[in-house]
């Protein structure tokens, strides 16, 4: 019995001593491989492209870019338009007062809503409601011109994401940092700030074209505050010089020279 | 023996040696060459071994989840639905809320222990948090001690994950990770001596044989857990001697080479513990989560315990079909924990005295929300291969809202219930997209009316008549050229005929079939009139309001045909709510994205979605098409909805009704919320509905329980509003009674009326004349 035991037992020990594998362990960590988002892009373009692209060669407003989307400027380079049309307004080729025509009901918000030519600065900003301006909170101030003025008051979870997303940008990561803000922007959507850190963001990331919508709809929220309008319109400055449009810069430079 | 032994008695001795030696030769003989044979065979066993432990690769289906809670003070959140997200996460709802995972509710607060999670951005640490609610907002955040917190982000639902075609799933657990009591009740059942054996036990085999034999019936198995860790790794199940040999030395081999932790760190993640359909159910992480909806790290004993009772036979043993085997089960692993001194008696008592906890439906099903992954599955292939998608454990986090999709299966289902009296409701199919127009962020999906159906999706595939849904792009065209056409320029609504090109000859009709004679632009919107729309249409051109649908979104191409302005154009739900998006969010499109960021297994950063606009519009002519959709909403076809919502709840939208009402169409959105309902027969049949008599019911439905923020679009520069006759649309004063403001593009307002229609003429008005003659 002991004969067959001991070579057995040999046999066994010197397969263990022969094994080539080194002696690793049971890896539960599981092999996913390093991807770089390069390997990932897709080659349709489109708007899944990663950010991190170069600047736009040189063109002219209205050219489609690689992206393959059309920057479309709509009256004339004006992010909030300048008005249509100065001629005073002519009756329509219809006769007017049919007899049997319904009458206009009065909007709900109607009478004393609005003064004309007035303008009411919303009320709601999305699902957080903007506090009443407080003492100055430490509003970071960002790399480029225009630090916000005593009149931005941010509070609360905006502020909060907006710090966070300028540490970030701070440290170089501005993916991250553009998924702060983009955080903060499901936040508070019509917040402009909001809007103007994200355009600055994409400027950093080389993302001109990105930058001057971002910026423009920003400006869409931002009556009534001439300093973040000024900020804004300098952005869209830049951008536009970035996609090589000097007229149009230059007019969105005299904007926000002009203490909108 | 001694010395002295004479020569015969070693003769005599010799004879058996001599006897035995041939005998002896051949058995050593034999076994040499039974040992290479063994041994040959160990050495390709080893080979096995080697391959599938070291650089063992699990394949790791990816993980899709959705949208984290964020919390702060002043968001629009009821408390009912945080607790909806609660529950879902399974946190326990205790009387105290201690240890992570547990929530504690005292009126209108909650406090929780959240789990921490790694997002994109970085950790999410888990921490103590109190939620004080008032109305349908949190009116408070705060930690424990009192100090406010800005924004607390919840862990995200797992909605559903991409599977491999071998169905397998599993969530990895480190060795590190486990709650107390697994480790030691699992060695306790399974194998008692498990730290001491080298692979297989002869004493667990021996103990096997006399419990079975006295016993008269198979009770023990003496399998090691490194032999069930052997079996684990081998497709086919037989049970034949050779395959037990087999796997024995394999247990032996596996034991040569890692030592006990790794082999039982491996088993914990191996081993089969349930059947979820057609998915296998691995290891005890998947497992926690599919019976407990918990992480495996906060089971307590009692869970533990079942878990481990179910290793021996799964389906025999599963608690939600056979509850009461279960319960016995996991008593009798309980009873032996306290027999080996594993628990306390007092700590055995408790657990026993505790239901089985084991949810009704495993929360894992990739079928809860098949719409919604059909879209992330579609538009992760445009960047990701298959084997990507369905092995390496990519996490990804997407926009998918669960508290918006259960009210929207909901709203589908009610509307279902109270229209079935209708002749023809059974066939009738639905489809819905609920989506934020701020964001551009598709938050719910239904692509059939049982809405956990992974059949055909037709919020993404369904191509159909859309019917009036195409008429804003038709009055958007024309308020774009305010020198040309406002809100209030008239309309004829009267019958025509138009020729082709081919020579074809279109006479549109109204749905009434009668004429409305000349009205205002807005209400030839609101009440959907067909003759005065395909009048404008004509006017403006049909290839410009088809340009006006591809800038709105609209990807489709569409030939320049007139009933192309009556919608006989085909499109998607899909397609609908982008094109609504761009209405929604005052001209800036966002193409729809359902994914927000990919991260790796490990939670490395992998790609992410970024959020994308751009201005197609004007925002002024987009302000006054919204103007004229609110007005579908208060006085044309949406009417009725302010019957059910609140009258100061601002919306806008458009119904839609193709020809032979074929399909019911609506589309409508506040400002935050955005909805397109879908309801037809998949034959094409007739159905029973209009837009506002089918679809708009279940957006009403839908609308009523999401409670969206109202419409509220900032007036823009180059709008003013200005006071009209609501008659004659001519332009009147404040003062004037009975006149309404109306908003129009600057410079093509109606200028100010000099007097009331009739009434005594204004006094400042006068005055101002006056004076302005006497200044020239």
């Amino acid at each position: 019995m002991n004969k067959w035991l001991i070579p057995a037992f040999a046999a066994l020990t010197v397969l263990g001593g022969c094994s080539s594998v080194p002696r690793g362990s049971i890896p539960v960590v599981d092999s996913g491989t390093a991807v770089s988002n390069n390997e990932r892009i897709s080659s349709t373009g489109g708007f899944r492209k990663t950010v991190t692209r170069g600047p736009v060669p040189s063109q002219t407003q209205a050219v489609p870019q690689d992206s393959g989307v059309v920057v479309m400027v709509p009256g004339g380079g004006a992010a909030v338009s300048t008005p249509i049309s100065t001629e005073p307004f002519t009756p329509g080729p219809i006769t007017p007062g049919p007899a049997n025509n319904a009458p206009i009901q009065p909007g709900p918000v109607d009478s004393g809503a609005y003064n004309q030519g007035a303008y009411s600065p919303p009320v709601n900003q999305g699902a957080y409601n903007m506090p009443s301006p407080v003492a100055p909170s430490g509003i970071p101030s960002n790399n480029n011109s225009g630090g916000l003025s005593a009149d931005e008051q941010l509070d609360g979870p905006v502020l909060a994401l907006l710090t966070t997303a300028q540490q970030q940008q701070s440290s170089g990561d501005l993916n991250g940092a553009s998924s702060s803000l983009e955080r903060a922007q499901r936040v508070a959507p019509r917040e402009p700030q909001v809007l103007y850190r994200l355009a600055q963001v994409r400027m950093a990331q080389g993302d001109a074209p990105q930058a001057e919508q971002l910026a423009r709809r920003g400006l869409s929220f931002a009556n009534g505050r001439p300093d973040l309008q000024a900020n804004l319109w300098g952005i869209i400055a830049q951008a536009r010089s970035k996609q090589g449009d000097a007229a149009g810069a230059a007019q969105a430079q005299q904007k926000a020279k002009a203490g909108y | 023996m001694t010395r002295t032994r004479s020569p015969r008695s070693r003769a005599k001795s010799k004879p058996p040696a001599g006897r035995l030696r041939p005998w002896l030769g051949w058995a050593i003989k034999l076994s040499l060459v039974g040992l290479v044979v063994v041994a040959g065979f160990a050495v390709y066993l080893d080979a096995i071994v080697q391959e599938k432990f070291s650089g063992k690769r699990w394949t790791i289906p990816a993980k899709v989840y959705a949208r984290p809670l964020e919390l702060f003070a002043g968001q629009k959140l009821s408390k009912e639905d945080f607790l909806t997200e609660l529950d879902a996460l399974g946190y326990r709802r205790e009387p105290v809320a201690n240890g992570p995972g547990a929530a504690a509710v005292n009126g209108n607060t909650v406090d929780l222990n959240t789990r921490g999670f790694q997002f994109y951005e970085g950790m999410e640490s888990a921490q103590p948090v109190r939620v004080r609610f008032s109305g349908d907002y949190v009116a408070e955040l705060s930690s424990l001690n009192g100090a406010k917190l800005s924004v607390v982000r919840l862990e995200p639902l797992l909605i559903g994950g991409l599977y491999p075609k071998n169905l397998e799933d599993r969530i990895l657990i480190k060795i590190d990770q486990v709650p107390p009591y697994l480790l030691d009740t699992l060695v306790t059942v399974e194998d008692r001596d498990f730290y001491h054996h080298f692979g297989v036990s002869p004493k667990s085999i021996a103990r096997a044989i006399w419990v079975n034999t006295s016993a008269g019936q198979m009770r023990q198995g003496g399998s090691t857990l490194t032999q069930q860790l052997v079996k684990n790794f081998f497709l086919t199940n037989e049970r034949s001697l050779s395959r037990k040999l087999t796997e024995a030395m394999m247990a032996m081999l596996l034991e040569l080479h890692y030592d006990k932790k790794e082999i039982l760190e491996a088993y914990l993640n191996e081993v089969f513990i349930g059947q979820d359909g057609q998915r296998a159910v691995h290891g005890f992480g998947l497992a926690s989560q599919f019976f407990f909806s918990q992480p495996l790290a906060e089971l307590k004993l009692h869970q533990v315990a079942l878990l481990v009772g179910m290793v021996k036979g799964p389906s025999y043993y599963n608690p939600r079909r056979y509850p009461d085997r279960a319960l016995e089960r996991r008593n009798l692993v309980l009873d032996l924990l306290e027999q080996q001194g594993v628990a306390t008696a007092e700590q055995v008592a408790a657990a026993k005295k505790m239901p089985l906890g084991v949810t009704a439906r495993g929360s894992l099903a990739d079928s809860s929300f098949p719409g919604f992954l059909d879209l992330v599955k579609r538009q992760l292939r445009e960047d990701y291969r298959d084997e990507d998608l369905t092995e390496e454990g990519l996490r990804i986090f997407t926009s998918f809202d669960p508290i918006l999709q259960m009210k929207a299966e909901a709203s589908v289902n009610d509307t279902f219930k109270r229209l079935a009296g209708r002749k023809g409701s059974d066939d009738i199919e639905a489809a819905m997209v609920v989506t934020n127009p701020e964001t551009g962020e598709i938050q719910a999906m239904i692509g059939s009316r049982q809405s956990s159906f992974a059949g055909f999706n037709r919020a993404l595939d369904a191509v159909r008549p859309v019917g009036s849904l195409i008429k804003p792009a038709v009055y958007l065209t024309a308020l774009e050229k305010p020198s040309q056409y406002t809100l209030t320029s008239w309309l004829s609504d009267e019958a025509f005929s138009v020729k082709g090109a081919d020579g074809q000859v279109w006479t549109p009709k109204n749905f009434e079939r009668r004429s409305h004679g000349t009205i205002f632009l807005y209400q030839a919107l609101a009440h959907s009139y067909n003759l005065a729309t395909a009048r404008l249409g004509l006017e403006v051109g049909v290839p410009n309001v088809l340009k006006t649908l591809g800038r709105l979104g609209v990807t489709r191409e569409f030939p320049a045909f007139p009933s192309m302005l009556l919608g006989a154009a085909s499109m998607t739900p899909m397609d609908i709510a982008t094109m609504y998006q761009t209405l929604a969010n005052g001209g800036f499109n966002t193409p729809m994205r359902g994914i927000r960021s990919v991260l790796t297994a490990e939670g490395q950063p992998l790609k992410r979605y970024p959020f994308q606009i751009q201005q197609r519009f004007d925002p002024g002519s987009i302000y006054l098409i919204q103007a004229a959709m609110q007005r579908v909403m208060r006085e044309g076809t949406g009417a009725g909805v302010y019957n059910v919502l609140p009258k100061t709840l601002t919306l806008a939208g458009k119904t839609g009704t193709s020809n032979d009402s074929r399909d019911s169409w609506f589309a409508g959105f506040g400002q935050d919320l955005l909805a397109v309902v879908w309801l037809g027969r998949d034959d094409n049949g007739k159905t029973p509905f209009t837009g506002a008599s089918g679809a708009l019911q279940v957006w009403t439905s839908f609308m009523r329980k999401a409670d969206p923020l109202p419409l509220d679009m900032p007036q823009p520069d180059n709008v003013v509003q200005a006071w009209v006759d609501p008659h004659t649309g001519q332009g009147s004063d404040a003062n004037c009674p009975g006149a309404v403001q109306m908003p129009y593009i600057r410079g093509s307002e109606p200028v100010p009326g000099a007097s009331c229609g009739g009434a005594a003429p204004a006094p400042a008005t006068e005055v101002m004349d006056w004076v302005k003659g006497w200044l020239n």
